[in-house]
């Protein structure tokens, strides 16, 4: 029994800095833009179809594939905004970017059901067949090794760049105060692309690795990114420590559902505790100084 | 008030009282000409599909065009509508009247609960928080077996009953002209009823909260109350749309009821102009029908969806209603021109 809970615990963990890594992004272009960007589902699913065909298709390395699927995840994201964000930044809507990423979503999501039709890809892993004993009975495939270490590694460096670079805190104080920021010197402007760019990037590298947990079809990106949704409310709007922590818990929720429960529930379980946060705790886990959020 | 001197003026559609009489007879006539018009039965369920999809799109339109909440969970409240109104036929034995008002209420009681939670909070809030609630309601479809039979479905779903008046022919709605007329009437009377509302002081409320929130609770407007009856009202039309579907397709199985649903209702209030009734229904109409004309290239209907829907957003927000009026606007300089030779 004991082992089953470990066993569950690092699938878990897993799974939840993968959806760490998608729901950061959401969270980083919130922080500055104030935004949601819908499209960052099909950044996801695009980065794992990138990693598919530079792996099978072109027969490269599939660590490699992971720097490629964060290569064109980013300029996804500079597209994303210079085609939808920045035009319709002037008009200072709230919801209206929202709505045209749903149908940049749509579009995405059925061009490439065009192309690649919709039977799921087969993204075997080199390293899933490849099994580390660990203590008590419990074990690591390679391929999650991998995703631990790549997405721990890097929710560091962005931390580190957030607290420690230049850029990092021009990007908060523009965060905190656009204008203000601006007087400083600082070109908001640049800095928005640039959060879009290091968002989409994270969620591109998330694709490549989810690509051989999901099934990867067009609508892959979808199932990830309402979880992503639910994870930065639970943590709270533009919160990284928060978004950190649940990612993780809404990884552990999913893997002890589908251990325990029925895994037909998972989503129910989380969007039921999501509703709950907005009822209850809006602020997310981590209670934000920034009131103006809610 | 100059606020509706300023609606009279952003509508082309709609100037005066008389000639909104003659609109709505206009309306009338044309719904009984179409089903005369197309006999075959593809073209006739497309028009009941016309006509849910009207109803849909003006609900969708009534909570994030008068009241601004971005609702994303409209496909739940449809679902919700078409499970409980088939369902109390079937397991309660009630008849289907009743069943239709059930579904109706459940719906939109469904929709007041998920605003109240998000009542307080920022629209961006309310969009996720409906998106969850649509994932929430297709999961609990899917997987609750023994009441919705699941991904199986529900087979043999019958029509409403038939209407016997003395001294007149039954009207059975097995036929498809006769269900297109029971669907697009109420898809109407809900379209009047709406019409009514937001030319009511209840619209201006609704107008004042969604343009400036702060400003309308200082001036004693009690802005929660107004938002969750917004989303209640819409969410019971939704409800009343899925009845219909369900007695008119006769099969119900939970992926009718997906998130892309919603996004295609809010696609058809997008690219028809929200804000104005009017709009999301030529909105509805012309997303409902250009896929049907397109059919020869292929399973097109969601790219169209959704580059309608980011290309309206970026250049032309208002929609058809904006593009109406940017015609019309032409047209009197053109005429303004040739008048003065």
């Amino acid at each position: 029994m004991s082992t089953v809970l470990l066993q569950q615990g690092i699938n878990g963990v897993v799974l939840g800095s993968l959806y760490v890594l998608v729901a950061l992004g959401l969270t980083l272009i919130y922080g500055v833009l104030v935004q949601i960007n819908f499209a960052h589902a099909d950044v996801v699913t695009i980065g794992a179809f990138a990693a598919y065909f530079f792996t099978f298709t072109f027969g490269g390395n599939y660590l490699a594939s992971i720097a490629v699927a964060l290569l064109v995840g980013a300029i996804l994201g500079w597209l994303v905004n210079a085609a939808i964000f920045a035009p319709l930044r002037e008009r200072g809507s709230e919801l209206l970017p929202l709505i045209a990423t749903i149908g940049v979503s749509v579009l995405l999501q059925n061009v490439m059901l065009l192309w690649f039709g919709p039977i799921p890809y087969a993204f075997d892993s080199p390293y899933s067949n490849q099994v580390i004993r660990l203590w008590g009975g419990t074990f690591i495939t390679g391929q999650n090794l991998i995703i631990i270490v790549v997405s721990t590694l890097t929710i560091a460096l962005l931390y580190a760049f957030m607290k420690f670079t230049f850029m990092g805190k021009a990007l908060r104080a523009v965060a905190q105060d656009r204008e203000t920021a601006g007087l400083m010197g600082i070109n908001p402007n640049h800095l928005i692309m640039l959060t879009f760019v290091i968002a989409s990037a994270l969620a591109g590298m998330g694709g490549a690795m989810l690509g051989p947990i999901l099934v990867l079809t067009p609508f892959a990106g979808t199932t990830v990114i309402v979880k992503a949704f639910a994870i930065v409310i639970i943590g709270g709007f533009g919160n990284v420590e928060g978004t950190i922590i649940a990612g993780l818990l809404v990884g552990l929720i999913e893997s002890y559902t589908t251990q325990f429960v029925n895994p037909g529930l998972i989503d129910i379980v989380v969007f039921t505790l999501l509703l709950m946060m907005l009822a209850f705790r809006p602020t997310g886990l981590i209670a934000e100084k920034r009131e103006e959020n809610v | 008030m100059s606020s509706r001197d300023h609606t009279e003026l952003a509508n082309p559609f709609d100037r005066s009282s008389v000639s909104r009489r003659w609109w709505l007879l206009g309306a009338i006539v044309t719904i009984g000409l179409l089903p005369l018009v197309f006999q075959d039965s593809y073209w006739r369920t497309n028009l009941i599909v016309c006509a849910l999809n009207v109803m849909l799109a003006i609900g969708l339109d009534f909570i994030l065009g008068y009241a601004g909440q971005l609702n994303l969970g409209h496909s739940a409240f449809y679902g919700i509508g078409a499970y409980v109104s088939t369902l109390v036929i079937t397991k309660l034995g009630l008849p289907f009247w009743v069943a239709f008002l059930c579904g109706i209420v459940l719906a939109g009681a469904a929709g007041m609960a998920l605003s109240m939670f998000a009542v307080r909070l920022r629209g961006h809030y309310l969009a996720i928080a409906s998106l969850g609630f649509a994932v929430i309601v297709h999961q609990v479809l899917v997987n609750w077996i023994s009441l919705t039979q699941g991904p199986l479905g529900i087979y043999g779903i019958k029509p409403p009953p038939e209407i016997a008046l003395p001294g007149l022919p039954v009207i059975s709605f097995g036929n498809s002209a006769n269900m297109f007329y029971l669907v697009a009437g109420f898809a109407l009377l809900f379209y009047v009823l709406l019409d009514q509302l937001v030319r009511s002081p209840i619209g201006e409320t609704l107008t004042a909260i969604r343009e400036d929130e702060v400003s309308a609770s200082s001036l004693g407007i009690n802005c929660p109350a107004w938002k969750v009856f917004a989303f209640g009202a819409g969410s019971a039309v939704a409800g009343a749309a899925g009845a219909f579907y369900a007695s008119s397709v006769g099969t119900l199985v939970p992926d009718a009821f997906i998130i892309t649903e919603s996004f295609t209702i809010l696609a058809m209030v997008i690219v028809g102009g929200m804000g104005t009734l009017i709009g999301p229904v030529w909105g509805a109409i012309l997303l409902t029908v250009l896929p049907e004309v397109l059919r020869g290239f292929g399973d097109l209907r969601l790219v169209l969806y959704g580059a309608a829907l980011t290309l309206v957003v970026l250049f032309m927000p208002g929609g058809i209603v904006q593009a109406a009026q940017i015609v019309r606007a032409q047209f009197d300089r053109l005429r303004a021109r040739l008048e003065a030779g």
